[in-house]
């Protein structure tokens, strides 16, 4: 019951008869020191698509979010068991490159959290570090990427000014050029409009919308109507288990696990 | 009603005495500060001329000023920055950015934390037998070295403190990006606590610039202009030491003007570096 099968998913998009996997996890268990966390979580997230993860506050969607660029890594204690491929590939192989994994999957967090630089340098500054380029082609792949997050109008008069100077959500829409700007294929979202007023949480959800032409992504909401909104695929998970997993219209409309209906009804959480 | 007035009253009453105790604290340490400074510019003023950093200190009976005093000062100072700064930075970003979770940090910290309680004049001892015994003689080295050993902790400590203040989310932001840990602290974490770890470095500028004891140990003092630093320097602390006991007139003038002087630098480092956290915290 755990494992959507993903020819269930596929039906609902006629258009592209097979959309691949581009993440996979398989038994994935992860430890913060002696607490077990997420408890073997195996799912798939197709190509191209939006999967949302929800469940109540403590059940382990940011933390499984997190295992998937390894940026649990920065803290001691804790760790993570099992296999997600990533086009096939396992990323938790010690062997496999962070920055290399980094560089294809980007994070947004709940917190927009602008470096303390300009506005240019802040979307320039991951570029330079994976590509070498001219001041020209650089200038482009700023306007490109501030163009992606909505936000080349409002700020393209003040490209040097400091980026702590936007508000919450002009922040946030720069943290999400920020990640775009180095042409990931997977972009991690963690709860990105928590912190926003609603008129910028409708202008992050319609960019989500639009940057799944492009990217595959992954976000966790506390919010049922934005996953019921903006996401293909939904993931409802309690207590560090996957209790449910399936197309979106599936898990609001017809959730097979009573604890998922209880959820979605708002009977707890 | 009348019981939760009473209630307020009450609150107003305490709040009153309590802010009143807090203005007269304030009040007392701003007086005696305004005090020493009055007193020293008092006292030193008919040596505050220009002569004061243009000619030397004198012997008994005749007129000069502090020039070599302040040169060797500023020269031990600068050394002990030299030596501080990279050695503190380096060690302050070692506790905060890489030793996280491991027993070795909290043990490092705890021995700065010793370092920097420590008297001075032991560290001036230390200094003694490490360079002055060895090399047989008093040298401005030696207080550039001395006064490094103090310079050193505080600037371990602040700047353990202040990239410990940057949130972690800034770290994981970056290094989402795919950068490598060294580069996100260089680039990103130093630029977010540039404000606190310089603020740090005035500070424990402004702390050794007016230390006397490791400097009688180590740079000793020197009656004539000297710029050679394996030489005994003349340094502004010693000078006033020295002048202050002394039974001469003109060298209790000297000292007092002296001791303004560096009173004024020392108030104005640490309100400059206020003044340099106010202005980028307040972005």
């Amino acid at each position: 019951m755990m494992l959507q099968s993903s020819s269930t998913l596929d039906t609902r998009r006629t258009a592209t008869p097979m959309a691949n996997d581009k993440l996979t996890l398989e038994d994935v268990n992860f430890y913060y020191g002696d607490a077990h966390a997420i408890r073997s979580v195996s799912l798939n997230f197709p190509e191209r698509q939006v999967s949302a993860l929800i469940g109540p506050s403590g059940c382990g969607k940011s933390t499984l979010l997190r295992i998937l660029n390894r940026i649990y890594m920065l803290y001691p204690k804790m760790r993570a068991t099992g296999t997600v491929k990533l086009d096939g590939q396992n990323i938790l192989d010690p062997r496999y490159s962070m920055n290399e994994l980094r560089a294809r999957v980007g994070m947004v967090f709940q917190k927009p959290v602008p470096f303390p630089m300009s506005i240019y340098d802040n979307i320039a500054y991951g570029i330079r570090h994976h590509e070498r380029l001219g001041r020209a082609d650089m200038d482009v792949r700023v306007e490109q990427a501030l163009r992606q997050a909505a936000l080349w109008d409002e700020v393209k008069d003040k490209l040097k000014g400091s980026g702590l100077g936007l508000s919450g959500g002009q922040q946030q829409r720069l943290c999400i050029a920020r990640a775009v700007a180095l042409r990931p294929e997977v972009l991690l979202l963690d709860e990105p409009t928590s912190a926003l007023d609603p008129i910028s949480t409708a202008k992050v959800e319609e960019l989500v919308s639009q940057l799944k032409t492009d990217f595959t992504i992954v976000i966790v909401t506390h919010n049922m109507q934005q996953a019921s909104r903006i996401s293909d695929n939904t993931a409802f998970m309690y207590l560090g288990e996957l209790v449910e997993y399936g197309p979106t219209s599936q898990i609001f409309q017809a959730p097979k696990n009573k604890r998922t209906e209880d959820y979605i009804t708002g009977r707890y959480g | 009603m009348s019981v939760s007035s009473s209630l307020y009253r009450s609150r107003q009453i305490k709040s009153a005495i309590a802010l009143t105790l807090c203005v007269a604290a304030t009040g007392l340490g701003l007086i005696f500060l305004i005090w020493i400074l009055w007193t020293t510019l008092i006292n030193g003023l008919s040596a505050l001329s220009p002569k004061l950093i243009t000619e030397m200190t004198p012997p008994p009976g005749e007129d000069g000023g502090l020039a070599n005093a302040f040169m060797g000062s500023l020269m031990m100072v600068v050394l002990a920055v030299v030596i501080g700064t990279p050695v503190g930075v380096l060690a302050g970003t070692y506790l905060a950015e890489f030793s996280r979770g491991k027993k070795i940090g909290d043990i490092i910290r705890f021995m700065n934390d010793i370092l920097l309680s420590a008297p001075s004049i032991i560290i001036g001892l230390f200094v003694y037998e490490l360079v002055v015994r060895q090399t047989g003689h008093f040298s401005g080295y030696a207080g550039g070295i001395a006064l490094a050993f103090i310079f050193l902790p505080v600037v371990v400590r602040t700047t353990d403190e202040m990239l410990r203040l940057v949130p972690d989310v800034m770290r994981e932001a970056a290094l989402s990006l795919g950068i490598p840990r060294w580069k996100v602290t260089v680039a990103v974490l130093y630029r977010a606590a540039s404000a606190g770890i310089l603020t740090g470095i005035l500070l424990a500028v402004a702390r050794i610039s007016g230390e006397t004891a490791p400097l009688l140990f180590t740079a000793l003092n020197n009656q004539y202009w000297s710029t050679d630093m394996s030489e005994p320097m003349a340094n502004i602390p010693v000078v006033i030491f020295q002048y202050a006991m002394s039974p001469y007139d003109e060298w209790h003038v000297l000292a007092w003007a002296g001791a303004f002087v560096m009173t004024a630098i020392v108030l104005l480092l640490s309100v400059g570096s206020r003044a340099v956290l106010n202005r980028k915290g307040g972005k």
